[in-house]
């Protein structure tokens, strides 16, 4: 039978602290994206958080040390949830910063590139919200699931 | 991710990116970009096949954007994908640079 040998996607994505590490969530998404039947919208939401959030963690965190990223459905299954841990110092990726209290630009030598990662963030993701671990970080990204 | 660009009349240079503006994306096209900006004052950049943009994807665009303007140039946006324009919007740079749906309207904001 067609799809009788489908392998489903792990769960849990382990990445080590560097950039180049991130080339290997796409295809997981995707990978995700057949199993839950996650519209292309949603997928290149889910891609634009994850990317923004981890290359966050990557710089101010610690190469040597392992970042997972959990998949699973909310207990009401309205959202698909990405759970974020890293070892890394502690890090509020939600926390006001001066970034977002600067005016808006008025020319493009003004715009700040940096900084636009957390502004992405809020606009794609369904629920964000962040927590301090003992030695790290969680930081859990929720997505709407198609009813 | 690919990049090309295309000469056209009235000293316009059409940059046309192809792919996916990741952070392996951004990095794959930032030395052409920047060849492009340094050698042009028209800058045309046809999003129309970048099905992905970060905020790293981001910098790839604003740099050169931002290395025209300083020469007095100008840059628009051409026939970005509607996510790819939500962060185009989000970020604000649709209030900075124009954002054209049809290439003689793109064209003409360049003269």
């Amino acid at each position: 039978m067609p799809g009788e040998h489908t392998v489903k996607p792990q769960p849990r994505l382990t990445l080590q602290g560097q950039l180049g590490e991130l080339a290997r969530v796409w295809p997981w998404i995707e990978a995700l994206a057949s199993e839950y039947s996650i519209p292309a919208g949603t997928q290149f939401a889910i891609q634009l958080c994850l990317e923004e959030a981890l290359s966050n963690i990557v710089r101010h965190g610690q190469s040597d040390q392992p970042i997972t990223v959990d998949c699973a459905r909310s207990a009401a299954n309205r959202e698909l949830m990405f759970t974020l841990e890293d070892h890394g110092p502690a890090f509020d990726p939600l926390a006001p910063s001066e970034f977002e209290k600067t005016p808006a630009p008025t020319s493009i030598d003004q715009l700040q590139v940096g900084g636009q990662g957390i502004r992405l963030m809020r606009r794609f993701a369904g629920s964000l919200a962040y927590q301090r671990l003992p030695g790290g970080n969680r930081l859990t990204i929720g997505f709407a699931l198609p009813r | 991710m690919q990049i090309s660009t295309e000469e056209l009349d009235g000293g316009i240079t059409k940059v046309v990116l192809d792919g996916r503006m990741d952070i392996a994306g951004a990095q794959a096209v930032d030395l052409k970009m920047n060849l492009a900006a340094g050698s042009s004052k028209k800058l045309l950049i046809d999003l129309q096949k970048v099905s992905f943009l970060g905020s790293m994807g981001l910098g790839s665009i604003v740099r050169p954007a931002r290395a025209v303007n300083s020469r007095g140039g100008k840059v628009v946006l051409f026939a970005p994908t509607e996510m790819v324009e939500s962060v185009l919007k989000t970020a604000g740079i649709d209030s900075l640079l124009p954002i054209h749906h049809d290439l003689a309207a793109a064209i003409a904001a360049l003269q």
